[in-house]
């Protein structure tokens, strides 16, 4: 804690890029690595931009209580730069230009949001500044051939295949699927995936249903979907959504083998909002507390959870977003480390050649910087608690399937 | 009037001695040099556009739009379209922007500008968000027509400099709008329109055509507001439902107007100097740092927030004709105008 | 033929949370000529009473309402009496403003007391319903709807049978005659945009229990409680009343249009609106004014 207050008042002296060392007993202190994050403080992305803001804390106290980025001998203590762009992707331009030129920041990490990471993915190739963003799983952005933005998260249309491929081993194997989907970029991603993957797994999707992204009034969409009689009901979309789309479906009795909610119910929002009817519901995750990752440095995954409820008591487990937000700041860290470097350009090239599996996984960047290497787990809420059901390696406990009928809980 | 545009020169003026020079750049005799304050300072020019387009319909024909982010987003997905999918050069498309969004306002406003009052602003309103709605998401052959949710992505321009030339450009658009809006006031349109804001029984009984003077004073607004648009769109190199129809810019460009001054020439340009100016302070994206006693780091956004507020409803009481009226040198912000202004609108 | 009367009682039920949401923000318009931009901001301040209530008291959501009522009147009749008469003989357009400048303010103050989490209400009996064959007619919204209807029945016993709401109709007929048989104003103007209020604190408690509750959830109802006033029509609460209901259906058929119709449904709802008012000015049922 006081080596991050330090390092503050450091920042607000001095913000030179130099790589200073004297080198004898030890490794020296250099200077001050400077890192960006413009989040939604305020405004209607506020709540996952916490959760970033979380993830991203837990790696700089842990790596400034070391002292800092180890390279080439010297150690440099971290500093992340936030600012509050207000849930508006303009304003994340704005203060995205500030950091790299007011702020000096060396490297920048992502905002919350495709439209903000859309945006800021140009500046930083504009500027030629490697961002490393966890947060925005648009494939859109990394279609578009830029070569300084990394993202360290499975692609959006990895959210619900995990779902039917665990489907695909359950007894009595599910047929048929309804898909809603929200109209924003990420969850119409996710769904027209499922659209082309289901069937190669044996599985029809009879309704293909898009509703306005944060409506909250999904009645007549549940109506729809109860109409077609599916075995899976897939929602892709947000939290408000999710819990929507349940309500709806306990008071107009749409029943379904499986439910599953790309965004929603790994938070534990899901479940303080539902109570009981959030039980049997699965979902798509980036990582769970349960995975059994091996990592080559940083904390382990029962480590990482510990330091969660240490540092945020009375929130429960951290839930992906937090993780993926520290993993973000772990690749960079390793590339920084590989690269025995701080200059632009040497650091992108070791991110592009990265390979390291932290406590969340493989990751690696394919050639358009997505890592497309992490596999998704699916979790299902079981009596209130979270549980990883699938893949088989990573579970601690099985499905429980089919999920019953309303009247029958 | 020599003050205003003095104060609005000196503004820009003044923000050179806080930027950090880069010696290589300053070819061009620029009065920034900084990327950051090209950046705000195009926001400004951008944002004095739109507050000029929009005084033209509503504070001198007194028609309150309260939908012209609509023709904002026209021009930027105009410019987007032509750009990204016909291939066409940049300086080719931009002069599109204006003209497309002028069209539509001719085409909306014959049926809307019949309306009166708050009927004419929920109607514009709500035109504003129906065209944001459908560009996101009509389709054509199972494709999105327009990009649909993914938005549109353009090239990003490739010139030196890029920044600098932005910002000329945009703050060329704005000397166009000013310069526009003198026009306007000093022609026997712009009378019509005043006249048709006054009363506009009398004006049409006088010989006005109402109807046309209307109609062009919209289609004049929609123009600039999508010129703004229309470079915007290649400057910020992705365009969306969510940064091409805010719908916050409906509000800001009003607030920046009648903060300025509706009605006047330089009015909201200096709202909107002031306005933009406030917001990136309490944002804190300018270089100017300030510390707020008694509230924690975290805190401090959602407290930003909340001076931004109280701060609009303060002005909005206590100065109602916007600041312009202090700059033309006939009353000085005193206790004595506050008093006076507070009883003139209040209960 | 079943789906469709679901869809018809979906749609009705629906709209009696429009109605909530809707009235308040008329009375508010039509008499005072303000038009509440901070509107949702109260509905959600309503529904976290709603909450703070619910989880702490374990009372039952409905019974939380009238608390709603009471607490936002008072704080209606504040912000009324202490800021907003400042500029009512400004034009329209600094209502407009003011109450963005309000509305700014309001969400951020909550945003600092109850943070960005999501918050819903989930009664007991939440989820049950009435099952008249394959159709479904959930409790919690029906006992909404008729909340909403006598919410509005109130208000108009208010309006017209009371000596303070006849002083209210007097102050939207003429205010300068108004004031001249001694309507006190001010106080008459406070208490109107109080009833207003206290109609949104209600139409919040309802909506806490049928979605989940964040500080930035009010800013939809704002523009939904537009579209609900012209349809129906400014001047009378039945009026607003068949506005709710009807946007409720717009919705509900709007949103069951097959395949990816229904994210037009917001565009549907506001060109009706544009369309009503170029068309018919005064609304399904309201008087030109």
């Amino acid at each position: 804690m006081k080596l991050c207050r330090l390092a503050l008042l450091a920042v607000a002296a001095v913000a030179a890029l130099a790589c200073g060392g004297t080198g004898s007993s030890g490794p020296a202190t250099g200077s001050t690595i400077t890192l960006g994050a413009p989040l939604g403080l305020t405004g209607a992305l506020t709540k996952e931009s916490l959760l970033t803001q979380q993830g991203y804390s837990l790696w700089s106290d842990w790596i400034n209580a070391r002292g800092g980025i180890l390279v080439n001998g010297v150690k440099h203590p971290v500093v992340i730069k936030y600012y509050d762009d207000t849930s508006n992707a303009n304003q994340s331009a704005v203060l995205m230009q500030k950091l790299i030129t007011e702020d000096k920041a060396n490297f920048l990490l992502g905002p919350y949001g495709s439209a903000a990471t859309a945006t800021d993915a140009a500046i930083a190739e504009q500027n030629q500044i490697p961002m490393v963003e966890a947060n925005g799983a648009a494939q859109s952005i990394f279609n578009q051939g830029y070569k300084y933005t990394f993202g360290v998260l499975s692609p959006a249309n990895r959210y619900l295949q995990g779902v039917i491929d665990m489907a695909a081993t359950l007894n009595p194997k599910p047929t048929t699927v309804a898909m809603l989907s929200a109209d924003d970029n990420f969850s119409l991603e996710v769904a027209n995936a499922i659209n082309t993957y289901a069937p190669t797994k044996g599985m029809n999707v009879v309704l293909f249903k898009k509703y306005k992204n944060g409506a909250t009034n999904l009645s007549a969409e549940v109506q729809a979907a109860k109409a077609v009689n599916a075995d899976i009901v897939l929602n892709s979309g947000h939290l408000q959504e999710a819990i929507a789309i349940n309500k709806a479906a306990k008071e107009q009795k749409l029943n379904a083998k499986i439910f599953a909610y790309s965004v929603g119910p790994s938070t534990p929002d899901f479940i303080t909002a539902l109570g009981k009817d959030a039980d049997y519901v699965y979902d798509g995750s980036q990582w769970t507390p349960q995975v059994k990752y091996t990592p080559a440095f940083y904390l382990s995954v029962a480590q990482y959870v510990a330091a969660y409820k240490a540092k945020y008591p009375g929130l429960g487990d951290p839930d992906y977003h937090v993780a993926e937000s520290t993993a973000a700041c772990l690749a960079l860290q390793r590339a920084i480390e590989n690269a025995g470097s701080l200059d632009p350009k040497k650091v992108r090239d070791a991110l592009a050649a990265l390979d390291v599996t932290v406590f969340f996984g493989q990751i690696k960047f394919d050639s358009r910087g997505i890592n497309i290497y992490k596999p998704m787990v699916v979790e299902q809420i079981q009596n209130g608690v979270h549980h990883t059901v699938f893949p088989a390696n990573v579970a601690d406990a099985q499905p429980q399937y089919p999920t019953p009928n309303w009247d029958q809980r | 009037m020599f003050l205003i545009a003095g104060a609005i020169l000196a503004g820009y003026a003044l923000l050179a001695p806080l930027t950090s020079l880069d010696a290589a750049v300053s070819a061009n005799v620029p009065l920034l040099t900084d990327r950051l304050w090209f950046r705000i300072a195009t926001y400004i020019a951008m944002f004095i556009v739109m507050a000029t387009g929009w005084n033209i319909i509503g504070g001198i024909t007194g028609y309150a739009a309260f939908g012209n982010v609509a023709f904002f987003g026209i021009g930027a997905y105009t410019t987007g379209m032509l750009i990204a999918k016909a291939k066409w050069p940049f300086l080719a498309a931009l002069p599109f922007a204006p003209i497309v969004a002028a069209l539509f306002a001719v085409l909306v406003g014959l049926p809307l500008l019949r309306l009166r009052g708050h009927y004419f602003a929920v109607a514009s309103l709500g035109v504003g968000v129906a065209v944001g709605e459908l560009v996101q998401n009509i389709d054509y052959g199972g494709q999105p027509l327009f990009g649909g949710a993914s938005g549109l992505f353009l090239p990003i321009y490739s010139i030196d400099n890029r920044g600098l030339f932005f910002f000329y450009l945009m703050v060329a658009a704005a000397a166009i709008s000013i310069a526009v809006t003198w026009w306007v006031l000093r022609s026997r349109f712009g009378y019509g329109l005043i006249a048709i804001r006054e009363n506009e029984e009398a004006a049409s009984v006088l010989g006005v055509n109402t109807t046309a003077y209307k109609v062009a004073a919209f289609a004049l607004a929609a123009s600039l507001t999508g010129l703004a648009g229309g470079i915007f769109s290649q400057w910020n190199v992705f365009i969306n439902q969510d940064n091409a129809f805010p719908i916050e810019y409906n509000v800001q460009m009003i607030l920046m107007a009648l903060l300025g001054g509706t009605g006047t020439v330089f009015g909201p340009a200096a709202g909107a100097v002031l306005l933009q100016l406030l917001i990136q302070f309490l944002g804190g994206s300018l270089p100017i740092s300030f510390d707020l006693p008694f509230v924690s780091e975290a805190a401090r956004p959602i407290v930003a927030q909340v001076i931004l507020g109280l701060l609009l409803v303060g002005v909005v009481i206590f100065v109602p004709r916007g600041v312009i009226d202090l700059f033309g040198g006939r009353t000085r912000l005193s206790l004595y105008y506050l008093r006076r202004s507070l009883r003139e609108t209040s209960l | 033929m079943a789906d469709f009367v679901q869809l018809v009682i979906l749609g009705l039920l629906a709209g009696g949370v429009y109605v909530a949401v809707g009235v308040g923000f008329g009375l508010v318009w039509g008499v005072l000529n303000i038009v509440n931009l901070a509107h949702g901001a109260l509905v959600i301040i309503g529904g976290y009473i709603t909450w703070q209530l619910f989880s702490e008291l374990h009372l039952d959501p409905f019974l939380t309402l009238p608390v709603d009522a009471v607490a936002l009147f008072v704080l209606g009749y504040a912000l009324q009496r202490g800021v907003i008469n400042r500029i009512i003989r400004a034009p329209l357009l600094f209502t407009f403003l003011l109450t963005f400048g309000v509305n700014l303010v309001i969400v951020n103050i909550l945003l600092m007391i109850f943070g960005s989490d999501f918050r819903s209400v989930t009664p007991s009996y939440s989820g049950q319903g009435l099952e008249l064959g394959s159709i479904v007619i959930p409790y919690v919204r029906l006992a909404s709807l008729a909340a909403a209807i006598l919410l509005a029945a109130g208000l108009a016993f208010v309006l017209n049978r009371t000596r303070t709401g006849l002083a209210i109709q007097a102050i939207s007929s003429d205010r300068d005659a108004a004031q001249l048989v001694g309507i006190d104003l001010r106080h008459a103007y406070a208490v109107t945009f109080g009833l207003g209020a206290a109609c949104a604190g209600v139409a919040g408690g309802l909506i806490a229990m049928i979605q989940a509750i964040t500080p930035t959830a009010g800013e939809p109802y704002t523009l939904q409680a537009f579209v609900v006033v012209i349809l129906g029509g400014l001047g009378r609460v039945s009026a607003t009343v068949v506005g709710g209901l009807a946007f409720g259906l717009v919705e509900a058929f709007g949103q069951s249009i097959p395949g990816s119709g229904s994210v037009f449904a917001n565009a549907i709802a506001f060109g009706l609106m544009v369309l009503v008012l170029v068309t018919r000015p005064q609304g399904l049922m309201g008087r030109l004014r």
